[in-house]
């Protein structure tokens, strides 16, 4: 047995010249990947990457045309309709565990999987999408009075050389009373995932909230979203509860309680009765205190 | 202590050649001139020269590497206070009373107090010699880094000589060999840093401990002082050492301290022990001018740094840690990942050899102790006066030890038990022993059939070509997979793990302290303008000077933030994934413009602003 130890060597060496040419994906099949992908994808679908460490890769090659923030810094997956999984090592994304596979092709050492989403639903509106000032108004409530926040666009504030940086404060933002601000950023979530968000923050101390007020938004069987915060404070959960509440009509539609510490989590509230309707949608959040919350909301179709 | 024939035969040829060369020489002049003396000197004692000659190679394999691997963000800061110190060396030397007066010293050596002096003494004075003196170094970097280098070379000279009078000439090669091929230990052993200083003082210091034991006298017990207190001077893992001396002590000297405390009520300490209590914190408070005003304070502030240490973020399969618990699997884990699975392998048989040796010596003693005797073993093993194994074995446990405690950060990633790693590497040695024996054993059964006699054996030449040539097999992908993980050590993974793909497929860290910034230059040279501003992110703003003023990098004009930047760069860690996100908020893009890897993995990705900055 003693004497069969240098084959452990030989072993060491074989792998490592393995690792280190032929498992290497040449750049090649990432272009033909792209270009098959980019032959199929509609505006419906999602690109991923597999594993989520080969991402930037994948985004290099493929761009934002295909696989643009928003697809990357998605809230879930439950909006898309096929997924294009582009993934290298035989690695596949937990995020499409029960997907049905429809079809899978390779281009050199890439497998494009394509999955059929099993409970896909259309978005109707994307909040996100209506921040700026011709859909959104935003206002500071302090103890009762509103004072209308401002929109500007300016340069964003990104962060430093320090880590963790915080989340970045977007160049377009509404800039209300005591600093605070509304803009959309990509979430640096528990999850170490990206999240496109709304962020509301920060209140500051007290009992401050936020009322934005969506303009034309189409109403779907129910509101779908998301809330988190900046990972820096979530990782050291706290008894604190951020709250966003939604209206509609002068009815209220829900609210979602963010615990500090849970993560990027999801909630749903069922709008049977406004389905196909179009008017205002309002959303109030309030307990942000200092931290950098951040929530996403959409109307769709399809009943939780 | 050695039972190794190979060994023993070894010096005893050296010896017995250079006799021979010696009669031969005084039958010819009756009073040998000194070269003539010196040279059976050296024949007679080729074991100094054998590790000299191995670490030589390796400095000039570093010195002949460092210009391509980038400064690490701690690097950044000792080059600031290396150079603060010369300034204070230089006033020593043109007017020493006002270098001592207490205004100079703070003003100077208060930056980066804390941690001690002497590397840092040492990075100034090799700056101040081989870059502006002597011009040997083109590079002010690799002239703060010669020390750090050099001490590489002494770790592994140290090795080889622990190595080879513990066990064998061969055991030596292999540890030093196995040392010097650990691609984290590579990557180390570039910087302007303590960590390589640290693991070579660690295994000087206790080989000091081992020959003042061994060889007795003055002479020796007062080097293990002075070696103590440099060790102490050089990284705070020094505190842990009287955990190694102490309990070995005991157990080798315990029973005559006891016979002698009983007969004169007085413990006789082992001289080497007194000299480390008391030159080592002598030596210590010596080196460091800082001390030298408000010592006690000061120590104690020293301390309270390590002790309450913040923790950084590090990942590890998967998960950042950012403070107690820290995963107990975390060390075995990562030394499986990062050192050679060959070294480990021999490390295991070396180590299971020399345990069973242990635990033969421990049933022997046991069976005297109680008048009887066991079973096992069947006869009594060579008795180490010094006990050898024991020392080995507790330097490696108290180097590792503390990394399975759940309150010790684990930040620092393999480098903070370097210190184990040589006595890993000589136990490794002795597992090559064992298995070259079974070799030598199998090629002698082949040479037997192939000849009429039946006592085939190689012959000296041959046996020494055939023990590298096992050597060779053996150590060909560590050798492989060290040279190849250059310039990105800390991303390397060993072949078994996966390689750097292995690495992040587990989910383990990628790189730290921004260091592989450099290794953009190739593509920033194409494809940046002179003067364009640059997010360097992770690389300290001092480590990125140092890069410009040495044109290591193209031209560009560094930039704290993303929303000043044409260009931005994020080091892929998890914890770092915030910045990322953070530039495709400032940059309206996912889309980096080029993404540099290390065997398919990512390392940086590089952006380019495409809409006007507002």
């Amino acid at each position: 047995m003693l004497a069969a130890v240098p084959l452990v060597g030989i072993v060491e060496l074989g792998l490592h010249v393995k690792q280190t040419t032929s498992d290497i994906v040449p750049d090649e099949d990432w272009l033909a990947a792209r270009d098959a992908v980019k032959a199929k994808l509609q505006p419906d679908d999602l690109v991923l990457f597999a594993p989520f460490w080969a991402d930037p890769i994948g985004r290099k090659w493929f761009g934002d045309e295909l696989s643009g923030i928003k697809r990357e810094a998605r809230p879930d997956e439950t909006r898309f309709h096929f997924a294009y999984e582009v993934g290298i090592r035989g690695a596949h994304r937990a995020e499409l565990e029960g997907w049905k596979k429809v079809e899978e092709r390779s281009t050199g050492k890439i497998t494009i999987g394509v999955y059929e989403n099993p409970s896909f639903a259309k978005v109707r509106s994307d909040l996100v999408d209506l921040v700026g000032p011709d859909r959104l108004t935003v206002a500071r409530i302090d103890n009762g009075a509103e004072v209308p926040c401002t929109w500007q666009r300016g340069p964003g504030q990104p962060g430093g050389l320090g880590v963790p940086q915080g989340p970045a404060i977007p160049g377009d933002k509404f800039v209300c009373s005591g600093g605070a601000t509304v803009g959309v950023a990509v979430l640096h979530a528990l999850d170490h995932h990206p999240h496109l968000c709304i962020f509301a923050t920060p209140m500051g101390a007290g009992n401050a909230a936020v009322r934005m007020r969506f303009a034309g938004v189409t109403f779907g069987a129910s509101l779908h979203g998301h809330s988190g915060v900046q990972w820096v404070n979530e990782r050291t959960p706290s008894p604190e509860r951020i709250t966003v509440a939604f209206s509609a009509f002068d009815r209220p539609i829900g609210q979602n309680v963010h615990r500090v510490g849970a993560g990027w989590t999801g909630f749903e509230f069922p709008t049977p009765e406004l389905v196909g309707k179009k008017g205002d949608l309002v959303a109030e959040v309030s307990g942000a205190g200092p931290h950098a919350y951040c929530f996403e909301a959409d109307t769709r179709d399809g009943a939780p | 202590m050695s039972e190794e024939a190979d060994a023993k035969e070894a010096k005893e040829s050296d010896a017995a050649a250079a006799k021979k060369t010696d009669a031969a020489e005084e039958k010819k002049d009756a009073g040998p001139d000194l070269s003539t003396r010196l040279r059976a000197w050296v024949r007679a004692n080729p074991d100094p020269f054998i590790g000299g000659g191995i670490a030589l190679v390796y400095v000039i394999w570093l010195l002949a590497t460092a210009r391509s691997l980038g400064f690490s963000r701690d690097e950044g800061f000792y080059f600031g206070a290396s150079s603060d110190y010369s300034r204070w060396f230089t006033m020593l030397l043109e007017t020493p009373s006002k270098a001592i007066d207490r205004a100079s010293i703070d003003a100077i050596w208060t930056n980066n107090h804390e941690h001690p002096s002497l590397m840092k003494s040492l990075f100034a004075i090799s700056h101040m010699l081989f870059h502006d003196k002597w011009k040997l170094f083109d590079d002010d970097s690799t002239a703060f880094r010669f020390p750090g280098m050099m001490m590489m070379g002494l770790a592994l000279w140290v090795t080889y000589m622990f190595g080879t009078r513990a066990y064998s000439r061969r055991t030596g090669v292999i540890a030093a060999v196995s040392l010097g091929l650990m691609p984290r230990v590579f990557y180390h052993a570039h910087l302007a840093c303590f960590d390589v200083p640290i693991m070579a003082m660690w295994i000087t210091c206790i080989y000091v401990y081992w020959r003042a034991d061994k060889e007795g006298g003055l002479g020796w017990a007062l080097l293990a002082g002075v070696v103590y207190g440099l060790t102490l001077e050089t990284k705070h893992n020094a505190w842990m050492l009287p955990a190694v001396f102490l309990p070995h002590a005991l157990v080798v000297h315990g029973q005559a301290m006891s016979r002698h405390a009983a007969r004169s009520s007085r413990i006789p300490v082992p001289t080497s022990l007194v000299a480390m209590a008391t030159i080592g914190p002598a030596v210590f408070v010596l080196l460091w001018p800082w001390l030298w005003n408000d010592t006690l304070p000061r120590i104690q502030e020293y301390v309270n740094f390590h002790v309450h240490h913040e923790y950084y973020n590090i990942e590890f399969l998967g998960q950042t840690y950012f403070g107690p618990p820290s995963p107990r699997s975390y060390m075995p884990v990562m030394i499986a990942a990062t050192v050679p699975t060959i070294t480990l392998v021999l490390f295991a048989l070396g180590a299971f050899d020399r345990a069973r040796v242990l635990v033969a010596q421990l049933s022997v003693w046991a069976g005297e102790a109680i008048g009887r005797r066991f079973s096992w073993p069947k006869s009594a093993p060579a008795r180490d006066r010094q006990q050898t194994d024991l020392l080995v074995f507790l330097a490696i446990a108290v180097a590792l030890g503390p990394f399975l405690l759940p309150r010790t950060p684990i930040f620092g990633g393999t480098k903070h038990w370097i210190t184990a790693y040589p006595f890993l590497a000589i136990l490794a040695g002795r597992g090559f022993d064992l298995v070259w024996k079974r070799v030598e054993l199998l090629i002698g059964r082949l040479l037997v059939v192939r000849s009429t006699t039946d006592a085939a054996t190689l012959d000296g030449t041959r046996r020494l070509v055939a023990q590298a040539a096992v050597a060779l097999v053996c150590f060909g992908g560590a050798l492989a997979a060290t040279v190849h993980s250059h310039p990105f050590g800390l991303s390397a993974y060993v072949p078994f793990a996966g390689g750097t793909a292995g690495g992040a497929d587990l989910g383990l860290n990628r790189q730290f302290w921004g260091f592989t910034t450099e290794s953009l230059a190739p593509w920033l040279a194409e494809n940046s303008k002179p003067g364009e501003t640059f997010y360097f992110m992770d690389t300290a703003w001092a480590s990125w000077v140092r890069m410009q003023e040495e044109k290591r990098l193209p031209p560009l004009r560094g930039v704290g933030s993303p929303a000043d930047a044409e260009l931005s760069i994020v080091h892929h860690e998890q914890h770092m994934n915030e910045v990322d996100y953070n530039i495709w908020t400032e940059y309206r893009s996912s889309t980096p413009a080029y993404v540099l890897t290390h065997d398919g993995v990512p390392i940086i990705s590089v952006y380019r602003r495409t809409h006007a900055r507002r």
